[in-house]
C-alpha cells in the first residue's frame, strides 16, 4: 500500500521530466525542413495565427465575424497564393500565444497588430512593415487628463499590456501613474470603461477606433509616446524562401504592383490614403 | 539558450508569482469552505425558501465558467463604487463559485450520517444549531476530506484565470516573461513544475489530515 502511494506521487512528476526533455531535445531537429512556402502551396491552405482582441486591425464583429485591417492583408496575401481569398484559416490566441504559435509550426506567419522589436526578432522573423503605428494615450473624459503630463501624477491608473515595453514606456513618460497589465486590449478598455484605469497606452489606430466609437466617454491624447513604430508578418526565423516571398508581398503592396488593392483596404479600415506608394510620386487623386 | 541558462537567468523572478498564487488559493480556499458550510447550514435550516435560494445559487455557480464570475466582480464592482484591489476581487470569485461545489460536497458528506444520530440529538435537548456545530459538521468534514482535497487543487489551478485581470501570480508571470523574451516553452514548462509542487505539497497536507482524523 505504501509504495504504490509513492509511485502514485512521482509518475506525474516524472512524466513532466520527460516532456522536458523531449522538448529541450527537440528543438534543434527542426532546423532542416523544406521550406513552409513549399508547404503551404502543397496544402492549399494558408494558416495565419492572429489576435481577435485588436480593433481595427483584428477583432470580431457584430455579427462574430473574424476581420479588420490585418486579417484583409492577410486574405490579399492568400489570393496571390492560391489566387482565392478564402483558401486562409486564422488561428486565434492571446497575446503571448502568438510566438509559440509559430516557433512549433502550427501556423505559417501571424498578424494582428504586432510590433516589430529587435528583441523579439530574436526569437520570430519579421518582414518589412505593411502599416506603420505608433502607440497612443486613450483617456476617460471623466478624468480630465488633457496631456501626459496631466497623466503623469499618482491619482491615476493606466492600463497596460503585458509586453515589456508598455512598461518601460510608463517608467520613462509617467513614472508616477499606477500601473495594471493585462493580457488582451479588450481587456485594458474594459479597465478605463469600469474606472479601473483612467487611461490606456495602445497602438494608435486601436486608440483611433476606440475613441471613434466612444465619442461621449474617451479621447485620444495628442501625440505619440515615443517613437512611430512598424507592424510586420511575423514568422519562423531562418526560412529564407517564405520570408522572402512574404517581404516581397508586403514590398508590393506599399510600393509596388498591389498598391491599388492596399489602399483599397486601407481606405476601408482608416477612411483616408495610405502613405504615398513613393515618395518621389505625386499622391493618387 | 539552454533551458537550464533560462531557468538561471529568470528562475528568480517567478518567486513573487508563486508566493502570490499560495496566497491566493490558500485564503481561497480557507474562505470556499467557510462559505460551503453556511451554505450547508442555510439549506438544512427549517424554512423553504434559503434553501430553494442556495439550490438556485449552487446551480448557477456549477453551470458557469469559473472566468465569468471573476470578469464580473472585477470590472463590475468599481462601477457600483466598490473598486477593490484585484486580488480580492479574484479571490471573492474564486470563494463564490468554489464554496457552491465545496457546500455540494458537504451535503455528500452528510449523508453518510446516520438519521439515529439526529433523533439523539434532539432527545438530548441539543438546539438544531447546536446539533450543527458540535455532532454533525465535524463529522461531515471528516468525510469530506478527500473530496475537499480536490476541490482545493481545482481551486489552486483556477488561481491561474486570476493572470486575466492583472493578478501577478505565476501564470502571469510566464505570459510576462513570454512576452519579454518570446521563449514561450521555456517559461510555461517553468511554470508547469511550480504548480505540480503546490499541488502535490496540497495532496500531501490532505492525506496528512485526513490521516490524522481516522480515528473510526
Amino acid at each position: 500500500m505504501r509504495t504504490l502511494r509513492v509511485r502514485r506521487f512521482w509518475t506525474p512528476l516524472v512524466a513532466v521530466m520527460v516532456v522536458v526533455m523531449l522538448v529541450v531535445m527537440a528543438r534543434p531537429a527542426a532546423a532542416e525542413e523544406k521550406s513552409r512556402l513549399d508547404v503551404v502551396q502543397e496544402r492549399g491552405k494558408l494558416i495565419v495565427v492572429t489576435l481577435t482582441t485588436v480593433p481595427p486591425f483584428a477583432f470580431n464583429d457584430d455579427k462574430g465575424q473574424l476581420v479588420g485591417f490585418d486579417i484583409d492583408i492577410a486574405r490579399l496575401i492568400t489570393q496571390a497564393l492560391f489566387k482565392d481569398p478564402t483558401k486562409v484559416e486564422f488561428v486565434s490566441v492571446t497575446a503571448e500565444g502568438r510566438w509559440p504559435a509559430i516557433e512549433s509550426g502550427r501556423a505559417d506567419m501571424g498578424v494582428g497588430g504586432t510590433t516589430t522589436y529587435p528583441d523579439r526578432a530574436l526569437r520570430v522573423a519579421f518582414t518589412r512593415p505593411f502599416i506603420d503605428s505608433g502607440i497612443s494615450v486613450l483617456v476617460s473624459k471623466k478624468s480630465g487628463i488633457k496631456s501626459v503630463a496631466d497623466l503623469n501624477q499618482d491619482k491615476f491608473t493606466i492600463a497596460n499590456l503585458n509586453n515589456p515595453q508598455m512598461a518601460d514606456r510608463a517608467k520613462r513618460f509617467f513614472p508616477k501613474t499606477k500601473v495594471l497589465t493585462f493580457d488582451t486590449p479588450s481587456a485594458q478598455f474594459l479597465a478605463v470603461r469600469s474606472g479601473r484605469a483612467n487611461a490606456l497606452q495602445i497602438d494608435t489606430p486601436s486608440a483611433d477606433y476606440w475613441a471613434s466609437q466612444n465619442k461621449d466617454d474617451m479621447e485620444v491624447l495628442p501625440g505619440l509616446l515615443g517613437a512611430s513604430q512598424n507592424n510586420g508578418i511575423f514568422l519562423k526565423p531562418g526560412d529564407f524562401k517564405w520570408w522572402l516571398w512574404l517581404d516581397t508581398a508586403v514590398a508590393e503592396m506599399r510600393s509596388g504592383s498591389w498598391y491599388p488593392q492596399y489602399t483599397e483596404i486601407y481606405q476601408k479600415w482608416f477612411s483616408k490614403n495610405p502613405p504615398p506608394q513613393k515618395f518621389y510620386l505625386e499622391p493618387p487623386r | 539558450m539552454s533551458f537550464a541558462r533560462w531557468v538561471a537567468i529568470y528562475g528568480p523572478t517567478y518567486l513573487t508569482g508563486l508566493g502570490w498564487t499560495a496566497v491566493t488559493a490558500f485564503g481561497a480556499a480557507v474562505g470556499a469552505i467557510v462559505w460551503g458550510c453556511v451554505l450547508l447550514l442555510l439549506r438544512l435550516a427549517g424554512p423553504r425558501w434559503p434553501a430553494r435560494a442556495v439550490d438556485a445559487y449552487v446551480q448557477l455557480f456549477r453551470n458557469t465558467p469559473v472566468l465569468l464570475p471573476i470578469y464580473i466582480v472585477y470590472f463590475g464592482f468599481p462601477l457600483v463604487g466598490l473598486p477593490w484591489p484585484a486580488v480580492i476581487c479574484g479571490g471573492l470569485a474564486l470563494v463564490l463559485q468554489n464554496g457552491a461545489y465545496v457546500s455540494e460536497i458537504l451535503r455528500g458528506g452528510l449523508k453518510a450520517i446516520d438519521r439515529v444520530q439526529f433523533d439523539a440529538a434532539r432527545s438530548l435537548g441539543l438546539t438544531p444549531w447546536n446539533t450543527f456545530r458540535r455532532i454533525l459538521l465535524p463529522q461531515v468534514l471528516v468525510y469530506s476530506i478527500p473530496a475537499l482535497g480536490s476541490q482545493v487543487v481545482l481551486l489552486l489551478k483556477d488561481t491561474s484565470l486570476l493572470s486575466a485581470i492583472t493578478v501577478t501570480e505565476l501564470t502571469m508571470q510566464a505570459k510576462l516573461l513570454t512576452e519579454q523574451t518570446g521563449a514561450a516553452y521555456e517559461a510555461f514548462i517553468v511554470v508547469a513544475l511550480l504548480y505540480l509542487l503546490l499541488v502535490s505539497t496540497t495532496e500531501v497536507m490532505f492525506r496528512a489530515a485526513h490521516r490524522a482524523v481516522r480515528w473510526r
